[in-house]
């Protein structure tokens, strides 16, 4: 007990100051009280005089020794470390009951989260910025005919310069087929079949890649009414899992100014799960793990690891 | 329908054919494998008649005509080495009306019956093979469903084979080495299936081991 209260502070002395601080606030009202009170109940001046300034006095004199002692006090008590990062809330750390109430670490987290956050949110604000629609604004008194073409570059390239990037991408990977349509007006979807492993449905808006979802080989990709499937997954968690992971590489690879550079990467790197049955994990050497192969593609090394395998 | 490698286990020393069955599916119960259903591929051998044979007393080939409950309006053809046809399950009717030309062979009628189990994206199937009223041996099906060009996940499928039944992992199937990189198809498996049959016609039968 003695040992942990020594590393903060001084708990008795602490609970002595504070009765220190009460003795000193009730002497010092008491020096109010008097001189609230004035002279009186005695019969001659010099008589009420001479009482009102003893009392007084009385009354200063412990405030004197009140404020002294609190003085005493206040040197044991000690100071709490001050070199701590997260300043008083480091305390927290030094809480003996560490593994019931893990405060002080689920503190940092929250700290490093809400860094992140404000780093994202940044980000995010200033591609918005970048881009603003302001289409309610604008609409107001401005006929259907007459709308404003302040919509930003990168969102709206034409067509055709999209589909010069995907043939030129299509042409890079001949074991990469990349069928286009456009069947919701001017944004395109990809179908992506990688060698004899897998399809890929890509949603895209103007060169920017919206949704992907991975499916099998064999699998369908299309709705009965013959339209490309982009809601449905995989029936196979080998490609569920897949799914996940190219979803994390479309937030990976973004570079605003240069939308098909982004679309290059994400392509080049999915092209590496043409090995997908065959690579075995970078790290373990083993192809199974919890019944999936190594699932997860590098996005700088394009090496295979398992999702847990991965740092 | 992925690849899939079809094999023959054999009997643990000590045991009989239902006991080492029984081994097999704890072990995938401890692998986290979940029951899914039975499954069934049964086959029926025919040889071409008499009359049509020529004078040469040229042997008749033997035809396989087999089922697999994984394709229930199915049914398959095949001739060893030779092609094989998958047609709608009428094709039973069509094959009793020629008896003139394919006989049906005596008491030739194998099939290996079990369970289905699930793990992750593998499918796998322990069943017991029997010919009439005994039975005759075990067949292990794995098949792995999102891959379809057998090359590609054969060190996958081995990996799982091994951790599965240990010292008792066969070979990679025959079928496997004429694929090359074309899509794999439920025939090759049926191939595999007659194969699997064929050797335990040829194997002595087991003494003793019938079912309990
Ligand atoms: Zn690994």
């Amino acid at each position: 007990m003695a040992d942990v209260l020594s590393v903060g502070v001084n708990l008795e002395a602490f609970a002595q100051a504070i009765s220190a601080i009460q003795a000193l606030r009730s002497s010092v009202s008491r020096v109010f009280d008097c001189l609230k009170d004035g002279m009186r109940n005695k019969e001659t001046l010099e008589g009420r005089e001479k009482a009102f300034i003893a009392h007084f006095q009385d009354n200063l004199h412990s405030v004197n020794r009140d404020l002294n002692e609190l003085e005493r006090l206040s040197n044991l008590v000690g100071k709490p470390s001050e070199n701590h990062p997260l300043h008083n809330s480091g305390l927290l750390s030094l809480d003996p009951v560490q593994d019931k109430t893990p405060l002080y670490s689920q503190l940092l987290q929250a700290y490093k989260w809400s860094n992140k956050l404000q780093y994202h949110a940044g980000l995010a604000s200033g591609l918005l910025n970048q881009q603003s629609l302001k289409r309610s604004a604008n609409q107001m008194g401005v006929s259907a005919k007459r709308r404003p073409k302040a919509q930003p570059t990168t969102l709206v390239l034409p067509p055709q310069y999209v589909d010069d990037v995907i043939s030129r991408i299509d042409r890079m990977f001949p074991e990469m087929s990349i069928h286009l349509s456009r069947p919701n007006g001017t944004s395109a979807m990809l179908l992506v079949t990688l060698g004899k492993v897998l399809k890929v449905i890509v949603v895209m808006r103007s060169l920017f890649i919206d949704r992907t979802i991975v499916k099998g080989y064999t699998e369908n990709v299309y709705t009965e009414d013959g339209k490309l499937d982009i809601w449905s997954k995989s029936n196979y968690q080998v490609f569920q899992k897949v799914t996940d992971h190219a979803t994390t590489a479309l937030l990976h690879y973004q570079l605003p100014q240069m939308p098909d550079v982004v679309v290059r990467s994400f392509m080049t790197w999915l092209r590496s799960y043409i090995k997908l049955f065959q690579a075995p994990c970078q790290r373990c050497g083993k192809f199974l793990q919890d019944g999936l192969p190594p699932t997860w593609r590098d996005f700088r090394t394009l090496e295979a690891f398992h999702d847990t395998c991965r740092q | 329908m992925g690849v899939t490698c079809v094999s023959q286990m054999s009997v643990a020393e000590g045991k009989s054919v239902q006991q080492t069955v029984e081994l097999l599916t704890q072990k995938l119960e401890m692998l986290g494998a979940e029951k899914q259903g039975t499954f069934c591929v049964d086959c029926e051998t025919y040889h071409t008649a008499a009359s049509t044979l020529g004078s040469q007393g040229q042997a008749g080939k033997l035809m396989y005509v087999m089922h697999n409950s994984e394709y229930p309006l199915s049914c398959f053809a095949l001739f060893e080495n030779g092609p094989c046809l998958i047609a709608d399950t009428n094709f039973d009717v069509l094959m009793v009306k020629l008896k003139g030309f394919f006989q049906s062979a005596k008491a030739s009628k194998i099939e290996t019956r079990g369970t289905r189990y699930q793990y992750c994206d593998f499918l796998v199937k322990v069943g017991t093979v029997t010919m009439g009223p005994s039975a005759r041996g075990i067949s292990v099906e794995v098949e792995y469903g999102p891959c379809v060009v057998a090359s590609d996940c054969w060190s996958l499928l081995l990996e799982f084979l091994q951790n599965f039944l240990g010292s008792h992992t066969p070979g990679a199937p025959t079928v496997f080495a004429n694929r090359h990189d074309a899509v794999y198809s439920p025939a090759d498996t049926m191939v595999q299936y007659m194969e699997l049959f064929n050797k335990i016609r040829k194997q002595q039968q087991v003494p003793v081991a019938g079912i309990r």
